[in-house]
């Protein structure tokens, strides 16, 4: 039976941390995407398919409580796993994205490790 | 290694240590960031607009015990510099409109490796690819430094420090906080 790689889509507005959460999941097998924004994730997720969303929550346009919002909004993507990715590790804003709909929550800085491990937990 | 702006000193500054692993910004005229640097280095932020600055001062870390111990963890530095920009924004800072002034990144044993020659290139590389504008550096060289930052004027001032000033220069672990803690919902 053919598999492919999980596909994920990196949505982060800090370029360093882009080419970063590229090299660590890349390395653990994955195949990645990336988009700089809220914004530009919807209008990538529009066109394309993935099978999980990683996402800042700080960023310009439309931040990552604003994504999580717009795609539970979408039959196409309500079930898609949606994890926080974020220096933020405030119960309020964790409560925030949970009730968005968010998947699940991780600290930065992040261990590649148990980052590549929550998706494969989220995804199977 | 001074550098003035011009702009007028608040008669009494409250002054906030910048300690290493802290990232602080502030719109109050009256405040005053301050820290002494060896191998470390500090970055102050200042939104001209908004007149926000923010400091942070990092070294960058040892990785976690179950990885490589070869190379520093940039993750950490890259933690601290995310910090300090989110701190800015969330006091009203715009990102492109950011300065960056870079200081610190001393050699002071020359027998050891160049732990600060290493912080001065990834807070270059960050400031480069987070496309902030560049306005100053004072960065590597031999010599301790204690640098004052007004966060509202964007004026800095950096003297030589006297070496048994510095606090640490040994890179420390990330701390139990900052490993990437994983909650699923």
């Amino acid at each position: 039976m053919m598999t492919h790689a999980t596909r994920i889509l990196t949505v982060d507005d800090s370029p360093s941390m882009r080419a970063l959460l590229l090299h660590a999941l890349t390395a653990q097998g994955f195949h990645v995407e990336q988009a700089e924004d809220g914004q530009a994730a919807l209008e990538w997720l529009a066109m394309n398919e993935v099978d999980v969303v990683i996402t800042d929550i700080n960023m310009p346009r439309m931040d990552g409580f604003g994504l999580i919002e717009h795609l539970r909004g979408s039959a196409r993507h309500a079930d898609r796993p949606i994890l926080v990715l974020s220096t933020e590790s405030s119960d309020e804003k964790k409560q925030r994205a949970r009730n968005a709909g968010a998947t699940g929550w991780i600290v930065k800085p992040f261990d590649a490790d148990k980052l590549a491990s929550a998706v494969r937990r989220v995804t199977h | 290694m001074s550098d003035l702006s011009g702009i007028p000193r608040s008669a009494n500054p409250v002054r906030i240590a910048i300690l290493q692993g802290d990232a602080r910004a502030s719109a109050d005229p009256a405040v005053e960031f301050s820290t002494i640097l060896g191998s470390c280095v500090a970055t102050c932020l200042y939104d001209p607009v908004a007149r926000i600055g923010g400091m942070n001062h990092f070294l960058l870390a040892e990785p976690p015990s179950h990885k490589s111990q070869t190379d520093f963890d940039e993750h950490y530095g890259l933690f601290l510099m995310e910090l300090l920009v989110n701190e800015m924004l969330a006091l009203g800072a715009a990102k492109p409109r950011l300065k960056a002034r870079l200081y610190g990144g001393a050699n002071l044993h020359e027998r050891l490796a160049p732990i600060g020659s290493a912080n001065a290139a990834f807070a270059r590389r960050f400031i480069r690819d987070e496309r902030i504008a560049l306005v100053h550096e004072d960065l590597e060289g031999h010599q301790a430094r204690r640098v004052n930052f007004q966060p509202t004027s964007g004026r800095v001032r950096c003297l030589v420090a006297k070496y048994d000033a510095v606090p640490t220069d040994k890179p420390l672990r990330r701390p139990q906080s900052a490993c990437g803690e994983v909650e699923l919902f």
